[in-house]
C-alpha cells in the first residue's frame, strides 16, 4: 500500500509539479526526484458527490481541490462534515477507492 | 484551399434507442443522404465520431462497420474519431480539411453513440475515464463532480444563484418540448424543481451544489451531415450552409492545474480561432447551439465565446435574451439538457440543429428573422478539449 502522493521536483530548476508532467513547465526539464505532497493547505472549492462511479458502497463522498503551502495544488477526499471553501486542510494517506478488488491510497484531507 | 459547404442532414430520435449502434447511424446517415438528394454521386469519405463503442458495444473500427452497412465500400475512406465528447466536431473538422484541401469531395460525417446498452454507474464510470488517472480518477472524480466544484467557485464569483441555474434547465426543457426528436420533451418550472414544496425530492443533489436537473440526461442517438466543396453545393437539393470557421484548443487534463479554475481559456481560444477564420464576430451570430452538459456550462460558455462579459452570463438569462425570440438565442433545439447527449455523437447534432435553423426549417423551434450566422461550442472532457464552429446561410 503506497503511503505517499508524489509529486515531481525538476533536478534543473526545482520547480515542484503535481500531477507530472513530461516536461517541466518552469524549464522544460525531464530529471525530477519524487517529494510527497503533505502538509497544510486551503480547500478552493469542493463538492459533495452522490451520482458515483464503479467500486463505492457508499451513498456519497466529497471531493475537493486544495491549494497546499507546499506550493502545488490537488484534488483529493475530504473527511469534513461540513466543508467551507477557504477553509485550512491537512493532507493525510487513506484509501480513496477500490480498483479490481485493491485497494488505492491517495490524499484525504481533514479540517485544521 | 476551397470553401466547403454543408448540402445535407440527418438525425435520429434521441432517448433509449429501439435500434443498434450501427442501425441508427445508417438511419441518420441515410436522412443526411436524401436531405442532400445526391443520387448516385459516390461519397469519397466517411468519418465517424464515438467516444465509447468498444467498450459499452463491443464493437470498434466503427467506421469500417457503417461502410460496409451503407454498401460504400471498397472505395471509400474512413476512419472514427475519438475527441471525448468533442467527437463529434473533431469528425467535422476531418471532412472540413479532407474537402478544403481537394483530398475529397463528397464526405460523410456520422456521430453515433448507444450509452444506455449500461447501467448508469458504467455510463458514468466511463465517462470519468476522461479525467486525470492518478490525480482525478483514483479520487472517484467524475464529470459532474468536476462541473459541481467549477459551478460553486462561480457562484461564489460571480454572485449566481441556484435559480439562475435552474432558469437555464427551465429555458432548454420548454425549447426541447417543441423538438419532437429531443429526449427529454418535459417542459419544467421553478416551483417544481427547486421552490416548490416537493421540489428537492423531484430534484435531488447530484453533486453539490448541482442537482439532477442541472445535469444532462444520458442518451443515445446518431446525427450525420453531409460536405461538399461550395462550388458544388448549389447542385443539390437543400439551402446550402457553408463551414465559415473552426477553431479548437486543449487545455490541461487536470482542473486544479489550471491557474484559474473557473476560466475555460481552451472553449475561449477555441472560439477566438473559429471566428477570426469565419472573419466574424460574437455580434455577427444569430443563434447558438452550446454544450451545456451542466447548467453552469451555457453561462460560462457564452461569456467565454464572448457573447456577454465574464460573470455576466447570468444576466442576459435573467433578462431572457438567450430564449427562442430574444437577442442571443441559445440551445433552441433543448441542448444538451433536453435534446439529450450521446457522448460521441453530440457535436455532430448541434450543427444538424443549426443548419436546420439557417436554412429556416426547425419548425416549432425556429429562431425568427431567418438568422444568417450560426455558432456552436463542443465541449470535451471538462474543457480540455474544445472545438468551435461558426456557420454561415449561404455559400
Amino acid at each position: 500500500m503506497a503511503m505517499t502522493v508524489e509529486a515531481a521536483k525538476c533536478t534543473n530548476c526545482g520547480k515542484v509539479s503535481y500531477p507530472m508532467h513530461f516536461y517541466c513547465p518552469a524549464c522544460r526539464g525531464t530529471k525530477f526526484e519524487p517529494v510527497p505532497v503533505e502538509g497544510e493547505g486551503k480547500l478552493i472549492t469542493w463538492t459533495r458527490v452522490y451520482a458515483l462511479p464503479l467500486d463505492y458502497a457508499v451513498l456519497y463522498t466529497t471531493l475537493g481541490i486544495v491549494e497546499l503551502d507546499m506550493g502545488v495544488r490537488a484534488t483529493g477526499q475530504l473527511d469534513i462534515t461540513e466543508p467551507k471553501t477557504g477553509q485550512r486542510v491537512r493532507a493525510h494517506i487513506g484509501k480513496v477507492r477500490e480498483i479490481n478488488g485493491k485497494d488505492v491510497t491517495g490524499l484525504v484531507f481533514t479540517a485544521v | 484551399m476551397r470553401d466547403v459547404a454543408i448540402i445535407g442532414v440527418g438525425s435520429t430520435q434521441f432517448g433509449r434507442a429501439q435500434w443498434s449502434l450501427l442501425k441508427m447511424m445508417c438511419e441518420a446517415s441515410h436522412d443526411a443522404i436524401v436531405d442532400a438528394g445526391i443520387g448516385e454521386k459516390k461519397i469519397d469519405a466517411v468519418y465517424v465520431a464515438n467516444m465509447g463503442s468498444a467498450r459499452n458495444n463491443r464493437m470498434a473500427g466503427l467506421s469500417s462497420a457503417l461502410v460496409d452497412r451503407l454498401n460504400l465500400y471498397p472505395h471509400t475512406v474512413s476512419e472514427t474519431i475519438e475527441n471525448g465528447p468533442a467527437s463529434g466536431a473533431s469528425a467535422i473538422k476531418h471532412g472540413l480539411h479532407s474537402v478544403a484541401s481537394g483530398f475529397c469531395d463528397l464526405v460523410l460525417v456520422c456521430g453515433g453513440e448507444r450509452m444506455q446498452e449500461v447501467n448508469n454507474f458504467e455510463a458514468t464510470e466511463f465517462v470519468s475515464y476522461l479525467s486525470h488517472r492518478y490525480a482525478e480518477y483514483v479520487y472517484g472524480v467524475t464529470l459532474p463532480s468536476l462541473a459541481g466544484m467549477f459551478t460553486r467557485l462561480y457562484m461564489e464569483r460571480y454572485g449566481l444563484k441556484p435559480e439562475h441555474l435552474a432558469m437555464v434547465a427551465i429555458k432548454n426543457h420548454a425549447n426541447g418540448a417543441k423538438n419532437r426528436k429531443a429526449h427529454l420533451r418535459i417542459p419544467i418550472t421553478m416551483e417544481g424543481i427547486l421552490t416548490g414544496p416537493d421540489a428537492l425530492n423531484n430534484n435531488p443533489w447530484i453533486a453539490e451544489p448541482l442537482r439532477f436537473f442541472d445535469c444532462c440526461p444520458v442518451s443515445d442517438g446518431a446525427s450525420a451531415v453531409l460536405l461538399a466543396p461550395a462550388e458544388m453545393a448549389k447542385q443539390f437539393k437543400k439551402t446550402p450552409v457553408r463551414i465559415a470557421g473552426m477553431g479548437q484548443a486543449t487545455d490541461s487534463q487536470a482542473v486544479q492545474d489550471r491557474p484559474d479554475p473557473t476560466e475555460l481559456t481552451a472553449v475561449r481560444m477555441a472560439a477566438e480561432r473559429a471566428f477570426a477564420m469565419a472573419k466574424l464576430a460574437p455580434k455577427d451570430i444569430h443563434v447558438a447551439e452550446l454544450h451545456d452538459a451542466f447548467t453552469i456550462l451555457e453561462i460560462a460558455e457564452s461569456e467565454e465565446c464572448g457573447f456577454f462579459k465574464k460573470g455576466e452570463g447570468h444576466k442576459a438569462l435573467e433578462r431572457g435574451e438567450t430564449k427562442i425570440g430574444g437577442k442571443l438565442p441559445i440551445n433552441p433545439s433543448g441542448g444538451l439538457k433536453s435534446r439529450g447527449h450521446p457522448v460521441g455523437n453530440t457535436g455532430v447534432s448541434q450543427i444538424v440543429e443549426l443548419v436546420l435553423q439557417l436554412r429556416g426549417e426547425a419548425g416549432d423551434y425556429q429562431v425568427p428573422n431567418q438568422p444568417q450566422h450560426g455558432f456552436a461550442v463542443n465541449f470535451g472532457g471538462f474543457g480540455n478539449n474544445v472545438v468551435a464552429t461558426v456557420l454561415k446561410r449561404g455559400v
